[in-house]
């Protein structure tokens, strides 16, 4: 679904990624964990086209997609719930929904009841957000700015998600919820790349995991083999 | 450099000389009078490349300056027989007085909004001049006899040289000004004015007495309009002049007296250049024929995009082609103008100086004024001997952003002499504290104690004052600067020699030891070869370096520094531990914000750890690792993953 | 001075200000999108009222000449967005400023150039005669000017908060980067919003030349107040803009009464500098937190 090879981005002059290469296979989640600093956020910010990659290749389900700019990217089906949730704080939560879809705009004759059904499905795996649909997503609270966002990924019915950080600053039970989300996604088919903090919450969905350092991939394998790794450990605590 | 002096001064004395001299083998009236009118703008346009070059502001009140000063001359001689020098002083001192009054609230804002205020402005004084008609005599015109200069009549010859002889002595103060300590915070506050204000040198201010100054400048210049022309029009000082001066400037190019005289030369000249048919045909043919080169030259080289390359092109098209089929030039000024502003700012940003200048400089390779040694370390970053004492408290400190508490009752103290970590996981409010302690948000609530002395939150300056110094996790170096010039912009107590003595050019003592001083600091992080280059051009680590450099110019109490060794490579954060520990050895408390948890254990005495804005752990590093809640914060709820949080404390001790 | 001749020329000045409202309101579609604004606005005005005035000439009806106007605004704001606009953001530099001033200074010319540098009548089918509503007198046109200009500001209003399309506008204003993850191409938002702010220009050229006449300086006046009415208002509320664009006409009324016709731009400068001084970001406006 999503290839990534010997991907190189960063900031200015600073590079931060130097190399990373991985893989997503349909109907998996991969999940990319490592120390803070490491350039998990850049990786996913290089891959949807927010930054551009200075050099290496980003192929979605074939084809390559690094160079064309986010929108366009977005529009090929891939969503990227970016780090800090980013939602659209003056606008509401069913808009902010909306907006999620929006590159079926142009598509569809019936939009508004494609709309409609998509919104129904991210306000049953939500209940909170359609309790909260006509207010101010600036007005959420953290957790509910996070189903928020990962909602408005969903809305666009994409290929693949990417899911940064979805436990950023959220207290514990609220971050077993979302990963409870996760879990339902995947059952239901959903190809996801996550970028986590919390690396037992990580290993405890991922099909696959990457470890990060300092812009490359350090250490991969399924979750099972980097529970006994000493180095996932090294990444963390140092 | 004695190379030096003869091509860049000699240029100089060369130009004054050439311009003085016309008058004695030109003799036509016409002739004198736009050479007159040349000198003139190019006082005004001095002034006005402060703001539009230096500070980076679209300044449309220059007219009005120019206009306020030729009423305030004209009614000062006419009305109360003011003499030549007394009217040039009052205008100036009336304009930048107004300009300071302007600026106050006027520079608050940003870009657009600015633009709008000074065009208001402009348009404001235009209906004054007109509806004072009491003072200004209206719309009637005000008549002006040219007063005499110290009891002798000036002819127009006489005049042209007061002019030129003006222009001189403007372009000498402008240039010891821009060569000083302002000329660098102007220069520093328009690549980052976040921190210009974070070492203490003050954006506002800055961009208000430079604002003032060019105003000034634009005062004095319109005395000189009044007694040239001997008539004054209200309608004279609107917006087309305005747009006039932007071109002279834009297209002479911005923060340079060059510039600035070489846009007074075409502005001045143009209207003899759209009144003859051939030479406007030849002018525009030429235009289109460079722009064709250079747009094709840079599209096969890939240099230029599709549209920088494109525009000018088309624009000089049109230029050329209408040159050809209008039969009256002049009906077409505005559109002409338009037209060659458009090429110059899309085709060539830094206008004609900046294009010379670069050639030039490839032309003859100058060196480089050469730097003095550098000063002792100890004479620019004492030693300070730690006493253990509490440097900085904070009790309770919050900071909210709408509903989102980013820092929720935060204590800490941070004794003299340590370096204190500060880690926590995204989000956990590190990069918030290190804004509310530095000055650059106000707290919303709780204290903020510097040795004791409750410090006002929310100005960078007052932080920068009371000696506190902070790197930023995104570099805000100033990248126009030399690396050296990035350091004694920052010098604490450096400058002290005061405006008129440096525009007389008396600073310049206060300079070279300015440059030892900075140059001892470069040493300090292994940069003193690099003291030349571009902050902007050094590579990502020395830049890092370069930043504590500038912020231990403020010979600060406490520094912070916000994630030193981000996007470092190895061999590079080796470099900063080493740096952060010759540091240490001067005496100077830190304040450490760092994602590697490896870097924190190794240099610091204390770890204080952030999550959700509270602190949930402090301590010795060794110490703070083992709590259960901090690896909480990292690992996450024990979950399913829980093993990897009981095993922990196995492989982790001992750093690198 | 009888009280009656008094509300009657604050109301008649503050009809005028719902036309600087329209401008500013022109400045506002743009600034959300891109914090840039069309300094030449004003020119955008005179040459689609110019282009009307011709189209009216060929014999078209006036209720076909409007949309056809308003049609070539929006054209010649996106013309404004193409050359002048779009390289400066992408360098993230203020050039638009200096570049849409050097547009409009060319619009001019071109207008003094090709109709004339004399004012000249727009006919309208709205007739001029005054009717009394409430004691005071008020003409069609008027009316007319006050009814289009809140109208064309509710149907982009309603645009902007019942269309996805317009939603999309607002998500590029609040997180340019979030848009650009939902497939919102924050560069073609940009352009459409210089294409509305140009068809606001032409609603604003159509509806006040049969009051002010057409000529290539008809808007410069204009322009200035309502760049005043967006700075006090701020730029980001449509309500603001209207609140403050009518009081500003009243003002000017009144001042023209009492201190001198020649005074009439006055009130507009002097409350802009005030508002600057007092509140930077304007009475309707945003705070600005500052990052690093």
């Amino acid at each position: 679904m999503l290839t990534v090879t010997d991907l190189h981005a960063g900031y200015g002059l600073s590079e931060v990624l130097v190399g990373t290469s991985l893989e997503v296979k349909p109907g998996t989640i991969v999940a990319l964990i490592g120390a803070n600093g490491a350039g998990k956020t850049t990786t996913m910010r290089a891959i949807s086209g927010t930054i551009t990659p200075t050099r290496g290749e980003v192929r979605l389900g074939g084809s390559r997609v690094d160079g064309l700019g986010a929108a366009r990217i977005a529009r090929l089906g891939l969503a990227h719930s970016p780090e800090g949730r980013k939602v659209f704080g003056p606008l509401s939560t069913e808009d902010n929904l909306l907006l999620g879809g929006f590159r079926w705009l142009p598509h569809f004759f019936g939009f508004r009841r494609q709309a409609r059904q998509a919104l129904e499905r991210v306000y049953d795996l939500f209940p909170r957000l359609a309790e909260r649909r006509a207010q101010l997503a600036g007005t959420l609270s953290g957790g509910e700015q996070q189903m928020l966002a990962i909602g408005r990924a969903l809305m666009a019915q994409p290929k693949i998600m990417l899911l940064d950080e979805p436990s950023m600053g959220l207290a514990p039970v609220i971050v077993q919820e979302v990963f409870r989300t996760i879990r339902r996604l995947k059952a239901e088919g959903m190809t996801m790349l996550l970028v986590e903090q919390f690396a037992s919450a990580a290993l405890a969905v991922a099909d696959h995991v990457y470890v990060m350092e300092r812009g490359r991939v350090a250490v991969s394998g399924t979750p099972e083999d980097l529970r006994r790794d000493p180095r996932v450990l090294a990444a963390y605590l140092g | 450099m004695l190379k030096r002096l003869i091509l860049v001064r000699g240029a100089e004395i060369a130009l004054f000389i050439v311009l003085g001299a016309v008058p004695l083998v030109v003799q036509s009236p016409y002739a004198l009078g736009l050479l007159t009118l040349l000198a003139i703008y190019g006082i005004v346009l001095i002034g006005l490349d402060v703001t539009v070059g230096y500070l980076g502001q679209i300044n449309l009140a220059q007219v009005a300056m120019l206009g306020l000063g030729a009423y305030v001359a004209g009614i000062a001689a006419t009305r109360y027989g003011v003499g030549i020098p007394l009217a040039l002083v009052l205008s100036g001192l009336f304009c930048t007085a107004i300009g300071a009054l302007l600026a106050l609230p006027a520079l608050r804002l940003e870009g657009p909004q600015f633009a709008l205020a000074t065009l208001s402005f402009t348009a404001l004084c235009a209906t004054a001049l007109n509806e004072l008609e009491w003072l200004t005599n209206g719309a009637q015109g005000l008549q002006i006899t040219r007063p005499l200069l110290l009891g002798h009549a000036l002819d127009a010859r006489a005049f042209f040289w007061l002019c030129i002889a003006i222009l001189a002595i403007v372009w000498l103060a402008m240039r010891n000004l821009m060569s000083s300590q302002w000329g660098r915070a102007f220069e520093a506050l328009r690549d980052s004015p976040i921190a210009t204000d974070a070492i203490g040198v003050g954006t506002y201010r800055h961009r208000v007495a430079g604002f003032a100054f060019g105003s000034g400048l634009g005062g004095a210049a319109g005395a000189l309009y009044a007694f040239n022309f001997g008539y004054l029009q209200p309608q004279t000082f609107v917006y087309e002049l305005t747009v006039i001066l932007l071109l002279g400037v834009v297209l002479g190019g911005r923060k340079s007296l060059w510039g600035a005289v070489i846009g007074a030369m075409l502005v001045a000249l143009l209207p003899n250049l759209l009144s003859s048919h051939l030479v406007f045909r030849a002018f525009s043919g030429i235009a289109f024929v460079l722009a064709l080169v250079a747009g094709v030259r840079g599209l096969v080289r890939r240099k230029t995009d599709a549209f920088r390359a494109l525009a000018p092109i088309v624009a000089t098209f049109t230029l050329a082609a209408g040159s050809f089929l209008a039969s009256n030039t002049e009906d077409w000024r505005k559109a002409i103008f338009a037209l060659m502003l458009f090429s110059v700012v899309v085709g060539l940003p830094e206008g004609l100086m900046g294009f010379a200048a670069a050639a030039l400089a490839r032309l003859f390779r100058v060196a480089p004024p050469a730097l003095p040694p550098a000063a002792p370390l100890d004479a620019v970053l004492p030693v300070r001997a730690p006493d253990g004492s509490v440097l900085l408290r904070l009790d309770g400190l919050s900071r909210h952003f709408g509903g989102v508490r980013a820092l929720d009752g935060v204590d800490l103290t941070v004794k003299a002499g340590t370096i204190h970590g500060l880690i926590g996981p995204n989000g956990s409010g590190k990069s918030t504290l290190v804004n509310v302690v530095s000055g650059l948000y106000a707290p919303s609530g709780g204290e903020l104690r510097l040795r004791g002395a409750a410090l006002r939150g929310g100005s960078l300056m007052a932080a920068a004052k009371a000696g506190i110094a902070r790197t930023f996790q995104n570099l805000q170096l100033f990248g126009g600067m030399t690396a050296l010039d990035n350091v004694m912009v920052a010098l604490r107590g450096a400058w002290r020699v005061p405006l008129p003595l440096v525009l007389l050019g008396l600073g310049r003592l206060e300079e070279w030891r300015g440059r030892a001083a900075a140059l001892a600091l470069l040493e300090f992080v292994g940069l003193g070869s690099e003291a030349r280059t571009r902050a902007a051009d050094l590579t990502y680590g020395a830049q890092r370096f370069l930043e504590i450099a500038r912020a231990l110019a403020r010979r600060p109490e406490l520094l912070i520094l916000d994630e030193p060794a981000a996007g470092l490579a190895q061999p590079d954060i080796l470099r900063q531990l080493e740096i952060i520990r010759r540091i240490r050895q001067r005496g100077i408390t830190m304040v450490l914000i760092e994602h590697h948890m490896d870097v924190v254990s190794e240099l610091c005495e204390t770890v204080t750890v952030l999550d959700e804005g509270k602190v949930i752990a402090e301590g010795p590093p060794a110490q703070v690792k083992r709590d259960p809640k901090v690896i909480t914060a990292y690992l996450g709820a024990p979950e399913p993953g829980a093993a990897i949080a009981a095993s922990a404390p196995a492989p982790v001790t001992g750093a690198p | 001075m009888p009280l009656s001749v008094v509300v009657q020329i604050a109301v008649s000045g503050a009809l005028m200000g719902l036309v600087y409202a329209l401008i500013a309101y022109g400045f506002q579609l743009t600034y959300a999108t891109s914090k840039s604004l069309n300094f030449g606005q004003g020119e955008l005005v005179m040459v689609s009222a110019f282009v009307s005035l011709t189209l009216l000439g060929t014999g078209l009806p006036y209720v076909a000449v409007v949309p056809l106007g308003i049609l070539f605004g929006a054209g010649l704001g996106i013309v404004v967005e193409r050359a002048a606009v779009r390289l400066a953001l992408q360098q993230k530099t203020e050039g638009w400023i200096l570049l849409t001033i050097i547009v409009g200074l060319f619009l001019v010319s071109f207008a003094e150039n090709v109709w004339g540098r004399d004012d000249r009548p727009f006919p309208t089918p709205i007739p001029a005669d005054p009717i009394k509503i409430l004691g005071v007198d008020v003409t069609w046109l008027e009316i007319s000017v006050a009814v289009g200009v809140l109208a064309i500001m509710a149907l982009i209003e309603v645009f902007k908060r019942r269309t996805l399309l317009g939603k999309a506008f607002e998500a590029v204003s609040a997180d340019r980067d979030a848009a650009e993850l939902m497939g919102i191409s924050a560069t073609r938002t940009v352009t459409l919003s210089y294409a509305l702010s140009g068809a606001v220009a032409a609603v604003a050229g159509i509806l006040v030349s049969p009051i002010t006449t057409v000529g290539p300086t008809m808007a410069a006046g204009l322009v200035l107040k309502a760049f005043s009415v967006a700075v006090v208002a701020g730029l980001e509320s449509g309500f603001g803009v209207v609140l403050v664009g009518l009081v500003l006409g009243a003002l000017e009324g009144l001042a023209s009464l009492y201190v001198g016709s020649g005074w009439r731009e006055t009130p507009g400068l002097l409350l802009l500098i005030l508002a600057l001084a007092v509140r930077p970001t304007g009475l309707f406006g945003k705070a600005i937190i500052r990052k690093v």
